[in-house]
């Protein structure tokens, strides 16, 4: 009976290694299935025929081969790995790693989202004569081996929330969180709290949760992942991938495809090569502190010796993150720092935490973030330019202590007592003083206007000038789109429930401001628009201009499609940084212009983001994100993009703790990664109308949902009433409801003025 | 006098559509008309038949959609646009569409910077202000917030105190309202804020924008205007006297005009009322010049009754009644008809005299003869028109779409005017008794919901308004 | 009481609708090709998102827009002799022989069961807010309507009037007129059905449901 129970596992590893490599033919392979099919057969003609050297001798070819493909595996094949059904997934790791735990809120189907696993657990430890447990609060995907209901791990809005709300019940009990990515990507439904708003909001809680966190990731799919992802040391398993997307979107954007059709397996498998998604690359890009060597042909759940290597690289790692901030116990650090894994478990030290030391672990976190993805932009700023911004960075900063911390809180006491006394007399001189204006009035009147008094805008009395070509701008708008100078007339889409007229161009895009009159549907407008008649872009500082978006993983063609968009767009990438003044209140502001690339995120425009947050900060000026429309993160950069989800928001979360004001205005469409990390987070954002926001395009939904999406699933009137956003706004009165915000929004313990 | 051969699309409709036909004819012009399937059978269609043949007609969804009237004006080819009043005719962006296309044409109207800046109310003033002018206080835009508005309302209140009006009132309506509805009278200051408040929030709940206008209700002032003529160009301006327009439905649509707009030698006024028809030509004129007017158009006043005459705004167009003041005009001795000088001025004539050359004669009246039911708040009746018939005299002129010779239903999307008599006479006197004849010989009979009893027109209030016409 | 069999075999009689696509404005028309005897179709998808068949494109101003069948059926003819002309507003431009859907026979049906509610003039009609906010909110059954309730505004020469609703008691069933439609005098503008008659006319629903087989 134990010989069938081999041969089985034998069968049942020849299945596994046909999975993986799928359609693809090797010796190997052709081998093990010829000597395995010969025994089989054997067995089944006469039972009891297969001996037990022989069927020896058949496994240890079997573990010969399986190391010797394990160095053939291409990067289509690791994404075969995880997502097979026999691989590990949380619960084996809770089973065999921690020594016990309990599920919380969950059986099963009956759980609010069976794909996001939550548990207390711990690990034994022997310190001398005593047990000592220590507790850890386990947040991870399960993908339970393919029950259905699991949904492969894809976590929807409301299982990342209660991931959330577990890291938060972890800092209070003040013990580490061991977070767990087994995802392929979020759910991307918008139904409150919203796909791409709760992962934004995780990454905005765990940018500075106050415990250590340490991340173990398997399949690691883009915003799904970050959700719980953002981390004080991250693990990866050697056959997990780490993307940006899954291969087989990024072949569906590649090969320009929509509605139901599929992109070839050769494209699938080329992009996945093309992203730079194993372990490896990220480990070597720094996206990665340590890659956890699994047994060939990945982890499964009967390999034992593997969950005791996760369970020892688990502790050490902790050790590590605990360590680095404990003011104390300096030999143990030590100790810690310079063990190998192997030797983990011999040590043991306290997870709990200090204030001051959780302190340090969340500014430590920070850097380490802030200190990524380097290379995968251009800086074309050149050393002396870099060091004069640098030196002027610290006077900013020293200025604005002086002027706000120090001197600051003096000046805002007296200003109290000064408006306090000013309410008062101004109390008196109205109760007195205008009866009488009043009176006054009515004897000296003389024209109604007499009032008053001198209209400073006298000079407007005057006719605009007759027709000379510069009064085409005789509307009340800075700039006008170039595309208003073309006779013709386009519909309005709204024309079947409106009964809108057809609009004229050059009124639409000149005086309507792209707006039409009749139902108010904002036709797309350049993101210079606003610039001009918003931002005062004229008078504006733009900073760090010579930030470049570059290829950094040499991604096919991609160096001839940045370029293009460089020319087309006068742009370096597709993020503009730049201090003005709105109304008198000066601000920091950032842009992402859609025609350069979709306006998707890469490193630069990353890097380019976060300055001007540190920036805002320093100077202690209202920071403002005008998103003029962005796709997403940008696909061809592969990580590098991806991790600019935790890198931005980091930056918002640091410029919002020092006390700054961050207001996001969308426009035209804005989806994915920058929605769901750095710009989803802010408590304060607003939408142009008919602008869209979301998480993944209609054609995505449909596919991972199977659901029907109904036309304009994404408007911002839906996403207001979601909740996702705060307001809407005309685009004619941007500028007047901005100023408006600054004012309310901003007040007297805000940075500006 | 004209230099090219034009071909002008009339993009109005009725009587007014009418009198640029005959003007284009009287000029030699050719024209285009449109119609939309309600007029048919509209006098103006029958007329533009008439005079231009069946091709000269095209049929349009709506003479509110710019887009029809350029398709066909370019199916046409036609070089020139007149838009009568109403509709587009101080519709800024039209007239600089009408100039800016690939293939231009001529507007038949001020140029579209000078609609647009006069159009602008506070603009005007501004204009007005700057030249010593007096204006009317008011709200001119939508106010929004409730300090602005209260100062308004304070302002208003004071103006009329100041004119010797007991018992002010103020309107307080939604902008974006109409009909009726989301309006409110205020008699006093103190009662200001809570309507104000309660309008603001019925225009948020209705109509989604909470703009409100605030303006005096107009009791016992005179209304007067200043017709005024100018060349292209913006060089030469003179006027064609001023008209009364006081007498008006509860709508503020007016029902009776005459002209000039006093009587000095003959009504005992207790202000010098030549000198306040000296004064508002004057300052008109003086604003043309200053604004560079470059068409016909009309400066609207207010007179208190303490004589002291106030600017409302300027009417950058043709009015309905602009044959009232041509009647009593004399050019070089010759009859003028004010829309033949639009058509000829719009299209680079010159103007050819001066204010020396113009003389008035005589009295003039206009009676807008309307299916309406004066006895309540002028409600507009619907139905047919059986008979419509008058006796001619060489003092009368009657415009109307409305045929003589069959039945006529009145078409509803539009107001029901039926018909524009001008009456002329030496003097007050003469005119008053022509006026009176002709609306005693008029025949006039419809029905509406196959009744004639249910059918109901205006003639016997405009009788009985002849009596006090010019009384202040 | 309803003679509902006769009703159905007269509608059976003639089961279809000629469906005149006209000009909705001024243009130059291009026909797309279609024949006498295809076959078209409205709007369709989940959420009527899809257009219908296009019939032609109409370009006015340089904005070519397209003309799609309003409804299914099968075209019955084509002016193709105005392709690549101008055409004036109203035009029509072919015709489409429609064959009734059981939604329309239900409609068409219930016209004599429903206390009919009569425009007394030609005007555009319009359900005074509150009323047009519980139609659009709950639907059409949710209003309840009773004598002398004041229920639409009458909009005509530019000045709009309240017109009250008499008749007998009941919840509107059906809505005869568009928004911004002229109704002709005499035109019926709702239908009511009186609360004890409901079940009669779910009779009446559930037998056309059963008995007329849609094309």
């Amino acid at each position: 009976m134990d010989l069938e129970r081999r041969l089985r596992d034998l069968k049942d590893r020849m299945t596994y290694i046909r999975d993986i490599f799928g359609t693809r033919e090797d010796d190997s392979i052709r081998l093990l299935e010829a000597r395995l099919g010969e025994a089989l057969e054997r067995e089944a003609r006469t039972p009891g025929s297969v001996s037990a050297e022989e069927l020896a001798r058949l496994d240890d070819l079997f573990s010969f081969s399986e190391r010797k493909l394990d160095t053939m595996l291409t990067p289509m094949d690791r994404v075969r790995i995880v997502r097979h059904p026999q691989r590990i997934c949380l619960k084996d790791i809770l089973e065999n790693v921690y020594d016990n735990y309990t599920e919380i809120g969950g059986r099963g189907e009956f759980n609010i989202d069976p794909s996001m696993c939550i548990a207390r657990a711990y690990f034994s430890r022997r310190v001398g004569e005593k047990v000592v447990r220590q507790m850890i609060m386990v947040i991870g995907h399960e993908k339970g081996h393919g029950e259905a209901y699991r949904n492969g791990g894809s976590a929807k809005p409301w299982g990342n929330a209660k991931a959330l709300h577990y890291m938060k019940v972890a800092e209070t009990e003040n013990i580490p969180v061991h977070t767990f990515i087994f995802t392929p990507g979020a759910y991307p439904v918008e139904d409150w709290p919203g796909a791409a708003q709760q992962i934004a909001r995780n990454l905005y809680e765990m940018a500075a949760l106050r415990v250590p966190v340490i991340s173990v990731c398997s399949e690691g799919g883009s915003g799904g992942a970050e959700a719980i992802g953002l981390a004080d040391r991250r693990i990866m398993l050697s056959h997990g991938y780490y993307s940006v997307i899954s291969p087989e979107g990024a072949a569906a954007i590649e090969g320009g495809l929509r509605g139901g059709e599929r992109a070839t397996p050769e494209l699938i498998a080329r992009c996945a090569t093309r992203l730079r998604i194993t372990a490896d690359d990220n480990l070597q890009n720094g996206y990665v502190d340590r890659v956890l060597r699994e047994p060939p042909l990945g982890a499964r759940p009967h390999h034992y010796e593997f969950f005791r290597e996760l369970r020892r690289e688990l502790i050490q790692a902790t050790n590590e993150a605990v360590s680095e901030v404990k003011s104390m116990k300096l030999f143990r650090a030590m100790a810690v720092r310079a063990s190998r894994t192997d030797e983990a478990e011999s040590i043991f030290m306290r997870w709990n935490l200090s204030p001051s030391a959780l302190n340090r672990l969340v500014e430590l976190r920070q850097r380490k973030y802030r200190a990524m993805s380097r290379h995968a932009r251009l800086d074309g700023t050149g050393l002396f330019s870099r060091a004069a911004a640098g030196a002027r960075g610290t006077v900013d900063a020293v200025h604005s202590y002086l002027r706000y911390d120090l001197l600051g809180r003096q000046k805002k006491r007296l200003d109290a007592m000064f408006e306090e006394l000013g309410a008062e007399a101004h109390l008196v001189r109205h109760k007195l003083l205008m009866p009488l204006k009043r009176s006054m009035d009515k004897v000296l009147v003389s024209g109604p206007e007499g009032r008053r008094g001198v209209d400073p805008h006298e000079e407007l009395t005057r006719l605009s000038c007759p027709e000379d070509g510069a009064c085409l701008s005789g509307s009340q708008w800075a700039w006008i789109s170039p595309r208003s100078q073309e006779d013709r007339t386009v519909s309005c889409p709204n024309v079947r429930t409106h009964h809108c007229p057809d609009l004229w161009v050059p009124d639409l895009l000149g005086d309507f401001a792209g707006v039409c009159p009749n139902c108010g549907h904002h036709f797309p407008m350049e993101y210079r628009w606003y610039l001009e008649n918003v931002f005062n872009y004229r008078e504006s500082r733009e900073f760090n201009r010579d930030l470049e978006s570059i290829n950094p993983l040499n991604y096919e063609q991609f160096d001839l499609k940045l370029d293009k968009a460089k020319e087309a767009t006068g742009l370096k990438s597709a993020c503009l940084t730049f201090e003005t003044t709105i109304e008198s209140v000066e601000a920091v502001v950032a842009v992402l212009c859609a025609p350069f690339r979709g306006g998707s995120v890469g490193a630069a425009e990353g890097e380019k983001f976060i300055r001007a947050a540190e920036r805002a900060g320093r100077k202690r000026q209202p920071f403002i994100a005008y998103v003029h429309g962005t796709a997403g993160i940008r696909i061809q950069e592969g990580v590098n993009g991806v991790i600019q989800m935790p890198r931005c928001t980091i930056a918002v979360r640091r410029y919002i703790d020092a006390g700054g004001l961050y207001l996001v205005l969308y426009d035209t469409n804005s989806y994915a990664g920058p929605v769901a990390s750095f710009l989803g987070c802010s408590p304060y954002q607003f939408a142009v109308r008919s602008s869209n926001i979301g998480f993944a395009g209609p054609g995505v939904i449909a596919e991972t949902t199977g659901l029907p999406v109904p036309p304009n699933y994404h408007r911002a009137d839906h996403a207001l009433s979601r909740g996702h956003i705060h307001g809407i706004w005309d685009r004619r009165e941007a500028k007047k409801n901005l100023h408006q915000a600054l004012l309310t929004m901003g007040g007297r313990n805000l940075y500006y003025r | 006098m004209v230099p090219d051969r034009h071909k002008v699309l009339i993009a109005n409709r009725g009587e007014i559509a009418m009198r640029v036909m005959r003007a284009c004819r009287e000029l030699d012009l050719d024209f285009v008309a449109v119609c939309t399937e309600a007029d048919r059978e509209s006098g103006h269609i029958r007329l533009a038949r008439e005079l231009a043949g069946d091709g000269a007609v095209y049929r349009i969804v709506s003479y509110l959609d710019a887009n029809e009237l350029f398709a066909v004006a370019d199916a046409a080819g036609a070089t020139a646009v007149h838009p009568g009043y109403g509709f587009f005719a101080e519709d800024f962006r039209f007239a600089r569409r009408v100039v800016r296309r690939d293939r231009p044409m001529e507007f038949i109207g001020p140029s579209w910077w000078v609609i647009r800046d006069l159009g602008d109310k506070i603009n005007t003033k501004r204009i007005a202000r700057s030249l010593g002018v007096p204006t009317v206080p008011g709200s001119d835009r939508p106010v929004y917030s409730e300090l602005e508005a209260e100062e308004i309302a304070a302002n208003l209140f004071d103006f009329q105190a100041a004119q010797g009006i007991v018992d002010g009132v103020v309107m307080v309506k939604a902008s974006a309202g109409g009909g009726g509805m989301g309006i409110e009278e205020v008699g006093s200051f103190e009662a200001f804020r809570s309507v104000f408040r309660r309008i603001r929030n019925y225009a948020k709940r209705n109509f989604g924008d909470e703009g409100v206008l605030i303006e005096q209700r107009i009791f016992d002032f005179n209304h007067l205007e200043v017709q005024v003529v100018a060349e292209r160009g913006g060089k030469a301006q003179v006027h064609f006297g001023t008209r009364n327009c006081s007498i008006q439905s509860t709508g503020k649509q007016k029902r009776l005009e005459v002209a000039p707009g006093f009587a000095p030698d003959v009504i005992p006024y207790t202000f010098d009322a030549s000198g306040v028809l000296d004064a508002i030509t004057r300052h008109s004129l003086a604003m043309a010049k200053e604004a560079g007017y470059d068409n016909v158009g009309t400066w609207e006043w207010i007179v208190t009754p303490r004589g002291e005459p106030f600017l409302m705004e300027v009417n950058t167009r043709i009015q309905v009644e602009n044959g009232v003041s041509a009647v009593i005009s004399r050019v070089h001795d010759r009859p003028v008809d004010i829309v033949s000088e639009q058509i000829r001025l719009a299209l680079g004539g010159r103007l050819g005299y001066s204010q020396d050359d113009i003389r008035f004669e005589g009295v003039g009246i206009e009676y807008r003869i309307v299916a309406e039911n004066t006895d309540n708040r002028f409600t507009p009746c619907t139905g047919t028109i059986t008979r419509f018939a008058w006796r001619p005299h060489d003092w009368l002129t009657v415009h109307t779409q409305v045929p003589q010779d069959r039945a006529y239903e009145i078409p509803m999307e539009y107001d029901p005017n039926l018909a524009l008599a001008l009456v002329w006479g030496r003097d007050l006197a003469e005119v008053r008794e022509r006026g009176l004849r002709f609306l005693d010989e008029l025949v006039l009979e419809g029905e509406s919901g196959g009744r004639s009893e249910a059918f109901y027109s205006n003639v016997k209030y405009l009788r009985d308004q002849t009596g006090g016409i010019l009384e202040f | 009481m309803l003679n509902i069999k006769e009703l159905l075999d007269e509608v059976k009689a003639s089961p279809y609708r000629e469906i005149v696509v006209a000009a909705p404005h001024t243009g130059v028309v291009e026909f797309a090709g279609l024949k006498p005897g295809d076959q078209v179709h409205g709007r369709r998808g989940e959420f009527k998102e899809k257009p219908g068949t296009l019939l032609a494109h109409l370009t006015r101003e340089r904005n070519r827009k397209p003309i799609t069948a309003p409804e299914k059926g099968e075209v019955e003819s084509v002016r193709t002799e105005l392709e690549g002309q101008f055409v004036e507003a109203g035009e029509p431009l072919a015709t489409i022989r429609h064959f009734l859907t059981r939604k329309e026979v239900i409609e068409r049906i219930l016209q004599e069961a429903l206390f009919l509610f009569r425009a007394p003039e030609r005007a555009k009609y319009y359900f005074v807010p509150e009323v047009d906010q519980k139609l659009k909110v709950s639907g059409k059954r949710s209003v309840k309507v009773s004598e002398g309730m004041e229920l639409m505004i009458v909009s005509r020469m530019k000045r709009e009037t309240p017109l009250a609703y008499s008749g007998p008691e009941g919840i509107i069933h059906s809505v005869y007129f568009g928004r911004g439609d002229n109704v002709d005098e005499g035109a019926p503008l709702i239908g009511v059905c009186p609360e004890d008659q409901l079940t009669v006319i779910q009779d009446v629903v559930a037998r056309i449901q059963s008995e007329w087989e849609e094309a």
